[in-house]
């Protein structure tokens, strides 16, 4: 056990977000799933659940997908939160370690959402900044997630696409493609999802794609009567996000995807059935020459 | 000088920090010149600012849930949200997120009838403490009896003291027993010992000698020392009252407890 060991790699099949209320079941019934995805910070001092998950995860591949790192901050990477990342790394031997293309730290102060970045040269040489330090001191590469937004700035001068690409680039990474999280924010955008999954295939090497996200998301209208819609991870995967998925699935091949469900948690069957239609695309899914890299356990010097 | 659109990413970063945290109505605005597209900025500012303050409640809410029912989801919510803007956390594991919570609703605005909900929320959050350590069998304190019998205490244990009675208030609230809850004492003193197990996270409530007797336990004390932390007269005896016999104090309240394994000597056939 040590820096950037792998127990077990995460297999291209559907796996299932674990959630503290489904530790009990889990332990006790072991039940059917390819993989389980945790969030770390629901372990780094909850040392009783940190102990359960160490049992589970000796019979389940695993990933841990963190949401506080905030890769996007512009004052850099808490180094006790890496630490912290990297402790359970080395106890838990993850498949896969991934975060999100966003920022939630500012002036010391922990705001716990996925708060977009503008898409500029500046945040592009932050995030390859931050992502190596944290690729660095984990000793392997990490994925970095593509956010549901919300707004826009007038700032940004390059395609998210294309952000992310040269993000992959220029610091090794790899990318966690989520799937709904391309049609909320296209449709907030009033973008046709279509497209912009079109722009996407246009700029992402395929390679680098190492997982990809599934969830369901909230509709809900703004004061002025608007659509808007809302990644809160509380519903079954919509019809459209299940088409995008399976165009998503002819562009990459099949690929490791998860299944998120964090709000109004349903019973682990509910989430193993959204699973099982998840796998059927899979197995659908023609294979591609275009596998992902497998997980480096060095980063690239960026 | 940079334009709106155009500043720094840590200004950015810094400016959009502040509004989403801020309470009064000018403070949560932008320079809509930051922002383009199909909405307004406000309204993404209002979904990042919803998303944050109802993650941050929600975390209370885990950690303090018969305070949370107490005082009622909206009520809870205000004082939640206050706090968040007050001292908002510093570091993304939320569950360490709450700590001054206790200190900031005493004396909040409306809670004039509750003398006891900052107590309340202070025994609440010792519990979300120990529920987050791993049960430590065979790691407390060892006491040797005179006898051979050993008393072998839980690990972790703590002793919580309250001018309330938040143990029996908290069991009763979640119970939904408004009768249990209206025959409690008004004030007094009151000591817990709160314990991780490997079912969870228990508690007992105690009087103040064995308070007295585990706290001596706990800091080292021999079996003699600790009997002698409750004899009359002793330096840390108090006033309260004559303190029951060292047998009865044993055998009525500390060994019954749960958090203490008694290890008789084997006999001759080596059976203990």
């Amino acid at each position: 056990m040590g820096r950037g060991s792998i127990a077990a790699p995460v297999p291209a099949q559907a796996g299932i977000g674990l959630r503290l209320p489904h530790h009990a079941l889990v332990l006790a019934e072991r039940p059917a799933a390819a993989w389980l995805e945790v969030h770390p910070e629901n372990f780094m001092s909850d040392q009783h659940s940190l102990g359960e998950l160490e049992l589970i995860r000796a019979d389940y591949p695993l990933s841990l997908h963190a949401v506080g790192l905030s890769l996007g901050s512009a004052h850099g990477v808490d180094a006790a939160h890496i630490g912290r990342l990297r402790q359970l790394a080395e106890v838990l031997e993850p498949g896969l370690v991934s975060d999100h293309l966003s920022w939630s730290v500012a002036g010391g102060h922990y705001l716990p959402d996925l708060l977009p970045l503008p898409y500029t040269e500046e945040a592009l040489r932050v995030l390859s900044r931050n992502v190596g330090q944290v690729q660095e001191a984990l000793g392997r590469q990490i994925l970095v997630e593509n956010p549901s937004t919300y707004l826009s700035y007038a700032a940004s001068v390059i395609p998210e696409a294309e952000f992310l690409a040269e993000l992959a680039r220029r610091s090794g990474c790899g990318v966690l493609f989520d799937v709904n999280n391309v049609y909320v924010s296209a449709s907030n955008q009033r973008l046709e999802p279509a497209a912009v999954l079109e722009g996407w295939r246009r700029a992402l090497d395929p390679r680098t794609v190492a997982e990809i996200h599934l969830a369901g998301h909230a509709l809900t209208r703004t004061d002025a009567g608007e659509e808007l819609r809302i990644d809160d991870h509380g519903d079954r995967v919509c019809a459209a996000v299940w088409t995008l998925y399976e165009r998503a699935l002819a562009w990459l091949g099949p690929r490791p995807t998860l299944l998120e469900w964090d709000t109004r948690l349903p019973a682990f069957a509910v989430l193993q059935a959204e699973c099982a239609l998840a796998q059927a695309h899979l197995e659908a899914a023609p294979t591609r020459d275009t596998d992902a890299a497998p997980a480096r356990c060095h980063a690239r010097a960026v | 000088m940079h334009a709106p659109s155009e500043q720094p990413l840590a200004a950015l970063q810094a400016a959009m920090s502040a509004a989403l945290l801020a309470s009064d109505p000018a403070g949560q605005v932008l320079p809509a010149a930051l922002f383009t597209g199909a909405h307004a900025g406000a309204v993404g500012l209002r979904v990042h600012r919803n998303t944050v303050l109802a993650a941050l409640s929600h975390a209370l809410r885990l950690s303090h849930v018969a305070v949370d029912r107490l005082v009622g989801e909206a009520f809870f919510d205000r004082m939640a949200i206050d706090y968040a803007r007050a001292q908002p956390p510093r570091a993304p594991q939320l569950d360490e997120y709450g700590a001054g919570f206790a200190a900031f609703i005493e004396g909040f605005p409306g809670t004039g009838s509750l003398p006891y909900l900052a107590e309340l929320a202070r025994f609440e959050w010792q519990l979300a403490r120990l529920a987050r350590m791993r049960a430590a069998p065979g790691a407390g304190p060892v006491l040797q009896l005179d006898d051979g019998v050993r008393l072998r205490f839980a690990a972790p244990l703590w002793l919580h003291g309250a001018s309330h009675p938040v143990g029996e208030m908290r069991a009763a609230i979640l119970a939904e027993d408004a009768a249990a809850l209206a025959r409690l004492p008004a004030g007094g003193d009151f000591h817990y010992a709160l314990w991780r197990s490997d079912a969870g996270v228990n508690v007992r409530p105690l009087g103040e000698c064995s308070a007295r007797f585990l706290a001596a336990v706990y800091a080292g004390a021999s079996a003699n020392e600790a009997l002698a932390a409750i004899a009359p007269g002793s330096a840390t005896a108090g006033g309260g009252g004559d303190p029951p016999g060292s047998a009865e104090l044993l055998g009525r309240e500390i060994l019954p407890a749960g958090f203490v394994q008694v290890e008789r000597p084997a006999d001759g056939c080596g059976r203990p």
